[in-house]
């Protein structure tokens, strides 16, 4: 439990050193630091809409995140999740709008595709990586630019909605997933967001192949001597990331902007990623860190309008956090400079 | 008392006076004295956790003491640093080695303090200087090969290459054979006596009495933090020391056992396989196991052991030949369905292998049962049983830890080594694997762990341990089977077995009146 702690604060002094850093930044544009903070506030959640509003940006981070995790936990490193977001979300208004289907029982329909087009396509760098022990991050991250512009290749060229933009025929009213609010376009996915990072944990925590998943993880070696076959374990792990990665683009689709676009959700696959490592790969503690970056991302909104800060900033002040984040890992590590190149040589 | 320093205390190259160190409520260190003269090799030995290493990271100024101060050549000092020990000639050779796998020798050996030539590193001159200082005191090592590819023995020699570098006139030594083979172990004592010949003093931390009685001038026996006495070395006997540093007597003499004659468990034919580099590492290998029989592996480390211990466990394929667990070919089963056949492993790289050192002792007490009832139903985990089972497992087996939710690398080595031991012996196994069953472990608990593995002879299972230190396999051992270069020399009854004999074989050698070909 103490170890537990002593990470959380390990993480508060990151986000905080980065908050520093980032008003010293906003000194140098000229802008009170104060002000673009509380702006940053009002803007995430400053009155009923704005909350709505974060928590709507906060849902593919959250999915995203959880999608992280199970990798992160699992001992791979799925940087693909961007990728599987536009898979899953092209999957999804696909069946929205060219296969009709009763309500309700389409949206599931199509959930299920986005689920199955993103674990299909981080299939590609998991048999990689289970056959021939290529490195997951590089192609995982490969896979991102393929995946972004096939799907913009079959939203121009296949099934381009008449008109000028570059996006498909909107999907049909029976496959959306109903919003929460009348005064907000916040759904469901959220709730699926929250149920999906609590059942994860659960998963991890109380099931002998959730166990077996962890320990691959973090003792690879033990886990092989134990009877784990960690190869299979590797592969199912990266599937489920992906998946999960699908959904999120499946609920986004469905959710918020009703059709497949092109550039729609644009890193929400990162940020979800740093949302997982920020929470050292809790599926709880995503949920806190995921809506933190919701609360950037919405906050920002008002920035440009109140202040002469660009809402760049905000990207400069994640930015600012993966930095001191990881050098937090490398701080506890100083004790053994060596151990991150140790790693390799075992 | 005077702080000038007189003609006596002048002799004195470290003297450590009434110091006291607490972590929390936890006392590792009370009212310790030290004094260690210039130019002896002052060993100090005790338990793991008697407070060695705490000590001397204090004199390495790694650590602050809570009392007592420190006088370094007969003059006060307070190291608030290491940088400030090494300047006032102080030099620690840690048992975890700090090298850089992918730089040089020479480079590693310079690291920090480059030698620099027109702002750019002086390679040349680095290497040189090392090749010189390498060939000057004896430490053999090749300056320009790179750090990732050598035997730990050599980066050993490195480490302290690095110190001498650095000026060291006393060199602190971490338990600096933990890692090493005889042979390096001897090479590294002959290193030590040409240091204290020319004058430098040697502090070398140890809890291996044969080590301490050979290589030592003096002695310093702690015990839970306390000092319990210093002595000469040669007015000691082994016997001794063990008193001291357990505080009881301790016997490791030849274990009574029954003769037994079981069925074989374990039928290993024609054995090959290959190391990392694709050379072969065992050839044609075969022996047998009887149930309610100890053999032992006896052999220099690097001939072939850690190889014959995967390919049992599955771990590392076979290039050819078989290896019989109860009719079952072990070369052609993952490491699940190995166990399934009644195969436990006890592996000699107990903190990559044997443990996840972040988890909780349940949890790594859990692995293999992960789909076995009382732990899981239906898939699902029982943490609630998992947690009994580890309290029961602590209790039977002594291990030292505040409960079942202890991360296990907060434990001792001997403990840790409890906790792998706890869980393969209570899967019922029909055969068990031990490599290196006490490597690390204090001497109380190994007493302990030999007793444990007595208990698994006497329920009848067949029992094979592999270990460098011969003196276990003469303790434990029905026979032992000598490894020397993936091959096995020869074969000794443990109660008949004189030393020199094992010895020849290990080195390589027939032992006279047993010609037998060596085809390659």
């Amino acid at each position: 439990m103490s170890d537990r702690l002593r990470a959380f604060y390990g993480q508060v002094v990151a986000v905080a050193v980065a908050l520093a850093i980032g008003a010293i930044i906003i000194l140098m544009v000229d802008e009170s630091p104060a002000k673009v903070f509380v702006t940053l506030v009002r803007g995430a959640f400053g009155d009923q809409a704005k909350i709505a509003g974060t928590l709507l940006q906060t849902t593919p981070i959250l999915i995203c995140g959880v999608a992280a995790c199970v990798g992160l936990r699992g001992g791979m490193f799925n940087v693909g999740i961007e990728g599987q977001l536009f898979l899953g979300g092209f999957a999804a208004a696909l069946v929205g709008f060219a296969l009709p289907l009763p309500s309700g029982l389409h949206m599931i329909v199509a959930l299920v595709v986005a689920v199955l087009a993103g674990a299909a396509w981080v299939s590609i760098p998991a048999y990689f990586r289970t056959r021939y022990n290529t490195n997951e991050v590089v192609s995982t991250i490969l896979s991102n630019y393929v995946a972004v512009l096939l799907t913009s290749y079959f939203t121009i060229f296949l099934f381009k909605r008449p008109g000028g933009w570059s996006e498909t025929p909107p999907i049909l009213p029976s496959a959306y997933l109903p919003e929460i609010f009348s005064f907000s376009r916040l759904n469901w996915g959220l709730v699926v967001g929250l149920v999906l990072a609590v059942a994860v944990a659960w998963l991890f925590r109380h099931t002998a192949r959730g166990y077996s998943a962890s320990m691959v993880g973090s003792a690879p070696k033990f886990a092989e001597y134990g009877g784990i076959d960690v190869k299979r374990q590797g592969f199912i792990v990266l599937l489920a990331s992906g998946a999960i990665g699908g959904l999120a683009g499946g609920v986004e689709t469905l959710g918020v902007h009703h059709r497949f676009m092109e550039g729609f959700a644009p890193g929400f696959g990162f940020d979800g990623l740093i949302a997982a490592l920020l929470a050292n790969g809790s599926p709880i503690g995503t949920i806190f860190t995921a809506l933190f970056f919701g609360a950037l991302r919405s906050g920002s909104l008002l920035l440009e309008v109140d202040t002469n800060a660009s809402r760049e900033i905000i990207t400069v002040i994640q930015a600012l956090i993966i930095l001191s984040v990881s050098a937090q890992v490398l701080m506890k590590r100083r004790g053994d400079s060596t151990a991150g190149e140790r790693r390799w040589k075992f | 008392m005077s702080n000038a320093p007189s003609a006596a205390a002048a002799d004195n190259a470290v003297e450590i006076i009434g110091i006291t160190k607490r972590f929390g409520a936890f006392t590792a260190n009370e009212n310790v004295n030290l004094t260690v003269r210039r130019g002896e090799i002052h060993a100090i030995i005790g338990e793991n956790g008697a407070g060695k290493t705490t000590l001397m990271n204090i004199l390495f100024g790694l650590l602050q003491p809570d009392e007592g101060k420190i006088r370094i050549d007969g003059g006060d000092v307070v190291f608030t640093d290491p940088a400030a020990a090494i300047a006032a000639g102080l030099g620690m050779v840690h048992q975890h080695f700090k090298l850089v796998p992918s730089l040089s020798v020479a480079e590693n050996v310079f690291l920090g303090m480059e030698i620099g030539r027109n702002g750019l590193i002086d390679h040349a001159a680095q290497i040189e200087k090392t090749r010189g200082l390498s060939e000057r005191v004896g430490l053999k090592v090749d300056p320009t090969e790179r750090v990732g590819l050598l035997s730990v023995g050599i980066e050993q020699r490195i480490e302290i290459l690095k110190v001498l570098v650095r000026g060291a006139r006393t060199i602190i030594l971490d338990e600096p054979t933990a890692v090493l083979t005889p042979q390096e172990s001897r090479e590294l004592f002959q290193t030590l006596r040409r240091f204290v010949a020319e004058g430098m003093t040697v502090i070398f931390i140890s809890h291996h009495l044969e080590e301490v009685m050979e290589v030592s001038d003096t002695v310093t026996v702690l015990r839970n933090g306390k000092h319990v006495a210093t002595r000469s070395t040669a007015e000691l006997s082994k016997a001794d020391l063990v008193r001291m540093m357990v505080g009881r007597d301790v016997s490791f003499d030849r274990r009574p056992r029954e003769a037994t004659h079981g069925k074989i468990v374990l039928d290993v034919r024609n054995l090959w396989a290959r190391d990392e580099r694709r050379l072969p590492a065992l050839r044609d290998v075969s022996f047998t196991v009887r149930a309610g029989e100890i053999v032992g592996i006896a052999g220099v480390a690097g001939n072939g052991q850690t190889e014959l211990a995967e390919v049992l466990a599955g771990l590392r394929p076979a290039s050819h030949g078989e290896a019989r667990l109860n009719g079952r070919d072990l070369t052609t089963l993952a490491p699940a369905e190995i166990r399934k056949a009644g195969f436990a492993h006890v592996p000699g790289d107990r903190m990559v292998r044997g443990v996840d050192g972040g988890a909780s002792i349940s949890s790594n007490l859990l692995m293999g049962r992960q789909h076995k009832a009382p732990w899981s139903l239906r898939g699902l985990l029982d943490w609630k049983a998992a947690d009994k089972e580890a309290e029961a497992m602590i209790k039977r087996f002594d291990i030292r830890a505040r409960g079942p939710h202890d991360t296990v690398k907060r434990l001792s080595g001997g403990n840790i080594q409890k906790v792998v031991l706890a869980r393969e012996f209570t899967n019922d196994p029909d055969f068990l694997l031990i490599d290196q069953p006490t490597r690390g472990v204090d001497i109380g608990a190994q007493e302990a762990i030999h007793s444990e593995i007595m208990n698994q002879r006497a329920a009848g299972r067949a029992v094979l341990v592999i270990s460098v230190q011969l003196d276990e396999l003469l303790t434990l051992a029905d026979r032992i089977l000598v490894l020397f270069n993936g091959r096995i020399m020869g074969e000794v009854a443990g109660d008949k077995a004189a030393d020199e004999t094992i010895g020849m074989m290990m080195a390589g050698l027939q032992p006279a009146g047993k010609e037998r070909e060596l085809a390659l």
